[in-house]
């Protein structure tokens, strides 16, 4: 049973009405900013929080059982690192014209490795290359294949072969053409705090690479 | 109908009349124009359940319910997530700040009469409310697996094995296993997951059994015409904002200066299944029921007892005969009513103390007085009484005798 | 009565015992009162991160911090709190890892499938003296060292609570009839406490040359535990007053406005 009341809308009667709106204004003003400033810690507080942040700091890796040609695995941030010691064979293979035709981005100009890891290598210290082993198509892991020819054809040079949509990786991460990854495996921050200690996840001294800048993991 | 002239209004007003239904409870809706502020304390209680239930599901995010992981998951949300420990501090002190509004709420209805004819339905949907508020503040309670927690509730789980006969059944069954543990912990997290939303469905009845005939007001006397009523919107959309305003300002003072205050600090101490504390105490706002059950020395009447404290609540309209609703003008219940508010004081006094020596006769005293208010003296009050005579209406009361000169008066002559 | 008044009352009661100071106590009584019942009062210490706009004094973190380590962490844990912690009360990343490697942390499996131990990282949490509860009370007459990371929360009295427990062990009064293995300390209820002295003059010596009496021990280290048990706790008074200013403001501002729309009917 409604009552018809009278209807009073604010708009109405400018009689007194600046100081009156403005009182308004300034209220409504002051809500929408304590309304803001309550959502703002809500969704800070998604974020990652401190022991996350923490857990993903840097690892030390020894290296000094990894063999040439073998590869080891360790995680960092929850992703897998591949770190292989790459023989001197690999490494000429890495820079003939033959490589290098099959390659979709054979010089990284895409940024996905930090500038001291741009080079015909993509790594610190040639022997060791350190990549982020997460396929950049859809996020496989790949499989580590460096034995050339093989059931992978005879111009297989050796590298990286993920399982899940036959894209392919020479054994410096870069990506072949024809395939449907779209760029490079990416390249960690890292650096040797000595011969055989490598620290993944933090840049040498003299670099300030921030990880995130890279087009896509 | 005052709807705004935009086209992306009306199409969808058309299809879904939300902004109809808006302009129609906030500025058409007629509201008594002599509320007083003990008015607002509804609408705190709505936001307050907002703020519990924003606060509580970004807390969700980071709370872990197992028994080896709760605790350290809530410490975790203090130290480590952005912002956790204001959350978590605004969600504990709420928790005691929702009781604060809704037992005033109730108060006011009980002084006010607000739950007289026609309103009984809206008083009883608000009881139903207040049951579950308590059972969601006790599960609650139980997840952050504290001593008080885990104590707590082993002691209120086991009052149901004062059923005779399928007592020590219920128990079990609410425990899910011999004693509290880790099945009751998972299933007081979903069902305090669960239970604000259904606090929401009836609260929305009770907002619609509350616009079936607007509210009461401080006289008791229903709404005669237009002269009586101002809408809701701006006038009290405004009040209730500056009350909000007033109302943050002392929660801020808890939850920034004194957030553990209200708490008890054995609940710092991780759940011990081995070693009981020394006193067991439920919060602030059982204590009143608590000291209630632990005055009769019987188990199964000391549970009856407290059960029967809140539901002689849902009879409380058919209680009270008096044929005034507001206490304004009951001469002589207008000071019974303060004994009522006094004894609810008395018992959670008495609550927070061991059953020892003084502490028991009072509290005997103090549930006598209860069960005596409600169904000895509200009825007999109500038929013996001598009620101050009402004026003839609200805007005549307000205003005085005439009331013609006033702006609002004249323009409800018009038509809107 | 009047609603405005009305609520202004019920505003002060419910404000003014949680931030009124309580009264400084009286000294504490050297000899208990008969009635076991009738604990002396606790002696108020001004702690620097009192009231409304207290601070943790950072040298006195430190030293407390050293003390936590040097003593009580022989018995006591800290589950809850990290080496990576500890950058609050001042200390450099390096200082934080030569802290942490000083303990070690079991790890593993490792390709052999074996658990093995290595030195602490700041992620890690704090090293406890004792593998779990049963060898912690068999390495202590049967009593369990609590964990400290909440100590100051999770007692009545808090700092002053902790603070009297420390400086309070005196020998018992004459015919007190005391239990095996346990201590006289005047503020610990019942009188009886599991816990040997743990701090006496000189137990510690100080880097920054700060006396290391006993009294000065027991603040440094209740300063220390005070943070542990709520490191935000500064953040949240700052925090506290920008939101009650801006809620002043606001109420302010409301007030005005609630008056002006409400001037249209009087």
């Amino acid at each position: 049973m409604a009552d018809s009341a009278q209807s009073h809308s604010l708009g109405a009667g400018h009689d007194a009405g600046s100081r009156r709106d403005f009182l308004v204004i300034a209220a409504n003003a002051l809500v929408g900013v304590g309304a803001a400033c309550v959502a703002w810690p809500l969704i800070k507080s998604m974020n990652p929080a401190a022991d996350v942040l923490a857990a993903g700091a840097p690892v030390d890796i020894d290296i000094s059982s990894v063999q040439p040609g073998q590869q080891i695995v360790v995680l960092w941030r929850s992703r897998p690192i591949f770190i292989v010691h790459r023989t001197p064979d690999e490494l000429t293979k890495l820079q003939t014209d033959a490589d290098r035709a099959l390659l979709r981005d054979p010089d990284s100009d895409n940024l996905q490795q930090p500038p001291y890891a741009k080079n015909a290598y993509r790594s610190v210290k040639p022997e060791y290359l350190v990549l982020v082993g997460i396929c950049t198509h859809l996020g496989c892991i790949p499989n580590f294949v460096p034995a050339p020819g093989g059931s992978l054809g005879a111009s297989w040079p050796g590298g990286y072969f993920c399982p899940c949509h036959g894209s392919r990786y020479d054994l410096a991460g870069r990506v072949f053409s024809g395939v449907p990854a779209p760029l490079n495996l990416p390249v960690p921050p890292y650096h040797f705090v000595s011969d055989t200690t490598v620290r993944i996840g933090e840049n040498p001294p003299d670099s300030t690479f921030d990880f995130g800048s890279i087009e896509q993991i | 109908m005052a709807l705004p002239q935009n086209k992306i209004v009306r199409w969808i007003d058309r299809r879904l009349p939300v902004f109809t239904f808006l302009d129609h409870e906030l500025n058409q809706y007629p509201t008594p124009r002599n509320l007083n502020y003990w008015w607002n304390f509804g609408s705190l209680a709505g936001i307050m359940l907002v703020i519990m239930i924003v606060t509580g599901i970004f807390l969700a995010m980071q709370y872990t319910p197992h028994v080896d992981y709760a605790f350290n998951s809530v410490e975790r949300i203090m130290r480590d997530v952005d912002y956790g420990w204001l959350m978590r501090y605004i969600h504990m002190n709420g928790a005691s700040f929702f009781f604060i509004v809704t037992y005033i709420h109730i108060f006011r209805g009980l002084y006010y009469g607000s739950y007289k004819e026609p309103r009984e339905l809206l008083w009883i949907l608000g009881v139903v409310i207040l049951l579950l508020m308590m059972a969601t503040a006790f599960m609650g309670y139980v997840l952050p697996w504290g001593q008080m927690s885990f104590w707590g509730a082993t002691v209120i789980t086991n009052l149901f094995s004062a059923f005779p006969g399928i007592g020590n059944d219920i128990v079990t069954w609410l425990w899910g296993g011999f004693a509290i543990g880790n099945p009751t912990l998972n299933r007081f997290y979903a069902l305090h997951y669960l239970l604000p939303f259904v606090i929401v469905a009836v609260v929305g009845l009770h907002l619609v059994a509350l616009h079936q005939h607007g509210s009461n007001n401080p006289l008791g006397i229903d709404r005669k015409g237009p002269q009586d009523s101002i809408p809701f919107h701006p006038y009290y959309t405004y009040k209730d904002m500056f009350g909000l305003s007033v109302f943050l300002i002392i929660f801020a003072l808890f939850v920034f200066y004194a957030p553990n205050f209200l708490g008890d600090p054995q609940n710092y101490i991780p759940a011990n299944p081995l070693q009981t504390p020394p006193e067991i105490v439920p919060e602030w706002y059982f204590l009143p029921f608590y000291a209630i059950l632990r005055s009769i020395p019987n188990k199964l009447f000391g549970v009856c007892a407290m059960f029967g404290s809140i539901l002689v609540l849902f009879i409380v309209p058919w209680l009270d005969t008096s044929k005034v609703r507001s206490s304004y003008f009951r001469p002589v219940y207008k000071w019974v009513f303060w004994l009522l508010v006094i004894d609810a004081f008395v018992l959670g006094w008495v609550g927070a103390h061991r059953p020892e020596g003084w502490f028991v006769v009072i509290g005997r005293i103090g549930t006598f007085y209860y069960y005596l208010h409600f169904l000895i003296l509200m009825p007999f009050i109500g038929w013996f009484e001598r009620p101050l005579p009402l004026p003839p209406s609200i805007a005549e009361a307000v205003l005085g005798k005439g009331g013609g000169t006033l702006p609002g008066a004249a323009a409800a002559r018009e038509k809107p | 009565m009047n609603a405005r008044s009305g609520l202004l009352i019920a505003a002060f009661l419910v404000a003014t015992p949680a931030l009124a100071q309580t009264p400084p106590a009286s000294p504490p009584a050297a000899v208990p009162a008969a009635d076991a019942d009738v604990m002396p009062a606790l002696p108020k210490v001004p702690w620097s991160f009192d009231g409304p706009f207290g601070t943790f004094d950072r040298a006195a973190l430190q030293r407390g911090f050293q003390i936590y380590n040097e003593v009580c962490s022989n018995c006591h844990s800290m589950n809850l709190l990290s080496y990576r912690d500890l950058s609050a009360l001042g200390y450099s990343e390096d200082q934080i890892k030569a802290i942490a490697a000083q303990k070690e942390v079991t790890d593993g499996p490792n390709d052999q499938g074996e658990m093995f131990q290595r030195p602490a990282l700041p992620a890690d949490h704090f090293v406890a003296p004792f593998a779990n509860e049963k060898a912690a009370r068999a390495a202590n007459n049967g009593a369990l060292p609590p964990d400290l990371s909440v100590i100051i929360k999770a007692r009545d009295g808090g700092a002053d609570y902790v603070h009297g427990i420390l400086t309070g062990f005196t020998a018992p009064p004459a015919g007190f009839p005391m239990s095996d293995n346990m201590q006289y300390d005047l503020y610990f209820p019942g009188y009886q406490i599991a816990m040997p002295p743990p701090l006496a003059d000189n137990t510690v010596s100080f880097a920054d040359g700060t006396q290391p009496l006993l009294d000065e021990e027991a603040r440094d280290v209740t300063t220390f535990l005070t943070w542990a048990s709520e490191p935000t706790m500064e953040e949240r008074k700052r925090t506290g007053a920008k939101v009650v200013i801006f809620l002043l403001a606001m109420t302010g501002v409301l007030y005005g406005a609630k008056r002006r729309v409400w001037s249209k009917l009087h």
